[in-house]
């Protein structure tokens, strides 16, 4: 898993994906949420990578 | 009249079999099922206590698989059954669906022509969420199920498999008695030491002891021999419920497989609905989970759902309910196959949910793999090393069933929160995009296991063939199968290619003293050195054997690949005595 930056332009990421969201109530934004992690997950396809991306997410967890 | 015995004058009647899984809530007219005569055994007169070999416990798919396959490898065995019939009495639905693997095994049974017969060939599935198609599968068109001479699936319900095996092991026995099938025959007791296990048997004439060298539980998912060998098991189990309805059409729904995930019919639950022999429609209902089961299983709510499924009121002569049952998913895995002189083989070893036809498939494939190791060692021809890999390969298959079923479960019951979150949103991408069809799990249908950590196969090995087609020497078509049945028992050695100077004598030197077969496998315009050789003509015995063009690939009679190599050498020598337990297999 890539912890340093791979992104070619983070803060246009991150506005384009708080964009997608507005308007939306909570059920629905988390809907697109779901429906976003299968799309990008489906980009990265490797089973290992997928793992220590979903354990580095959930080490970050409270709870 | 009976035979009776004067100790035993005063002993309750023999009991019926009891209901199991759930049977107790069964209705509709149900099947004829054949019975077979019970006979006195000679126990009762006698008052001996006889020892055997091996004695299979459990006349079902997985048990008369078992001595069927024995009496075929000329192995002698007693199979006890509790009642008279295949089947369970008033519950004679049960499995259906049969994979390539296993109709492959029931071909070398020689079943298999009619199974093919009475059953209905499919291979298209339709997955439905609401009223769109999600995903859709022509298993003909996967690889895994392209090179065999058999067809993905067969259709049928299990008591007619049952009554072929039957009439099958009846027709070897004429021709060379094997197995000794006792009806009526209910075990009350066991016990065992390191050499022996010693049986308590009641019948309708009077009870009876024996004893037996290896015991094969085969009584199903209620095994008593669980308790009495104190065996642990991993289980889980969910609070899914299910109806089934198996029904008769005057006109029938497509040959094909269709699930819904979220039926409007069905309170948005999921639907399965199957065909097989005799025009009968299984559909099984997903219920809420806190259902009543007697309730939801009455004919009247049943007609009621089929109803709402078809959108109209179905007529009595347009639809028959052969047989309606409740039931609830769970599984279960012994944490080891094989308890002294006992094996566990099919449900009394493993259950799973139905979800892609793992446990009927998986009973046989069990039976499949024990019943050649059994045979070659009661026979003197293998170690007793080998009867352990049983529990090494088929404890795999069965957490791998375990694992990919529970994986289905949870797609289909999600539990609140994210998972079902996750999955509308797979629902819904799904529609669109391709890859999320994959995610779309309504069951990944039965395909045969790998053995990664079995001591009697090598790592080059452990995978399944298929039943492919070739050429023999004179041109006739021929099939893998019949090179195995030809081996009757012994591992098949095949090498490809053709042989360099010298090696054509060095085979027949080998084979000679370990006992195996050896066919060589010619490619088209070769010249073959040895006497038993056959064409690859369409390249498929090396594509299923995964060989070299001049290699070589030792099989076992349940056609797993052992070991494969390039070289005639000490390897394959030492490949040979490690498939039969005789050496090389220290973990």
């Amino acid at each position: 898993m890539k912890s340093a930056l791979n992104f070619q332009d983070a803060d246009a990421f991150y506005e384009c994906l708080l964009d997608a969201h507005q308007g939306l109530e909570r059920e629905q934004s988390e809907l697109l949420n779901a429906r976003l992690i299968l799309v990008l997950a489906n980009q990265l396809g490797d089973t290992a990578l997928l793992k220590s991306c979903i354990a580095a997410a959930r080490a970050g967890t409270p709870g | 009249m009976l035979e009776t015995n004067t100790a035993q004058a005063d002993r309750a009647a023999y009991a019926d079999t009891a209901f199991s899984n759930g049977y107790e809530f069964t209705q509709g007219t149900g099947y004829v099922l054949p019975e077979y005569p019970f006979v006195a055994p000679p126990e009762l007169a006698s008052g001996e206590v006889r020892r055997y070999p091996i004695v299979i416990v459990g006349g079902g798919i997985t048990g008369l698989s078992l001595a069927c396959a024995l009496a075929q490898l000329g192995v002698q065995a007693l199979l006890l059954d509790e009642d008279n019939t295949v089947g369970v009495k008033g519950a004679s639905s049960r499995g259906i669906c049969y994979a390539q693997k296993t109709l492959e095994i029931f071909k070398r049974l020689g079943v298999y022509p009619r199974i093919a017969r009475k059953g209905v060939q499919w291979s298209v599935g339709r997955t439905f969420a609401g009223s769109d198609e999600v995903y859709s599968f022509d298993l003909r068109q996967q690889q895994t199920h392209s090179l065999s001479e058999e067809p993905p699936f067969i259709n049928i319900q299990q008591f007619y498999i049952e009554g072929f095996l039957v009439e099958q092991i009846q027709a070897l026995n004429a021709a060379r008695p094997c197995i000794d099938i006792r009806w009526n025959n209910r075990i009350t007791g066991f016990e065992q030491n390191g050499e022996l296990a010693t049986l308590s048997i009641t019948t309708p004439a009077g009870d009876y002891r024996l004893q037996a060298e290896h015991v094969i539980d085969c009584t199903g998912s209620r095994s008593p021999f669980r308790a009495w060998c104190k065996a642990p098991v991993t289980a889980k189990k969910g609070d899914d419920r299910w109806c089934i309805a198996d029904v008769r059409f005057k006109d029938h729904p497509p040959v094909e497989r269709h699930t819904w995930i979220e039926a409007p019919f069905n309170e948005n639950r999921a639907v399965w609905q199957h065909l097989m022999a005799d025009g009968v429609w299984r559909i099984d209902y997903q219920m809420a989970p806190n259902c009543d089961p007697e309730q939801v299983s009455r004919e009247d709510v049943v007609r009621a759902r089929l109803n709402a499924q078809f959108g109209r009121e179905l007529a009595d002569g347009e639809c028959d309910i052969v047989w309606v049952g409740p039931y609830a998913y769970r599984s279960e895995c012994l944490d080891e196959l094989r308890h002294g002189r006992v094996f566990f083989v099919g449900d009394s070893a493993h259950v799973v949910s139905p979800f892609g036809a793992r446990g009927g498939n998986s009973g046989v494939q069990d039976a499949d793999n024990l019943a050649w190791k059994l045979a070659a060692v009661v026979q003197g021809r293998a170690g007793p090393a080998l009867l352990d890999s049983y529990n090494q390969e088929r404890h795999e298959a069965a957490q791998h069933n375990v694992l990919v079923t529970n994986r289905t479960a949870r797609f289909l019951r999600p539990a609140d929160g994210a998972e079902r979150l996750f999955r509308t949103a797979a629902l819904g991408l799904a529609k669109q995009h391709p890859f999320a069809r994959q995610l779309v799990n309504t069951g990944r249908m039965s395909s045969p296991n790998t053995y990664s950590r079995s001591l009697v196969c090598d790592k080059t090995g452990g995978t399944a063939t298929q039943n492919v087609s070739f050429r023999w020497a004179d041109g006739q078509p021929g099939e893998l199968i019949d090179l195995l049945c030809w081996a009757d028992g012994r591992l098949l050695l095949l090498v490809f290619g053709e042989l360099a100077p010298g090696v054509a004598k060095r085979l027949q030197t080998l084979t000679a003293q370990t006992g195996i077969c050896c066919v060589q496998v010619a490619a088209p315009r070769q010249m073959p050195q040895a006497l038993e050789h056959v064409v690859d003509h369409g390249g498929r015995l090396q594509a299923t054997c995964g060989a070299e063009a001049t290699g070589w690939t030792l099989i076992r009679p349940d056609s797993y690949v052992a070991c494969r190599g390039g070289r005639i050498d000490g390897r394959l020598v030492r490949a040979i005595s490690r498939a039969l337990g005789l050496e090389g297999i220290a973990p």
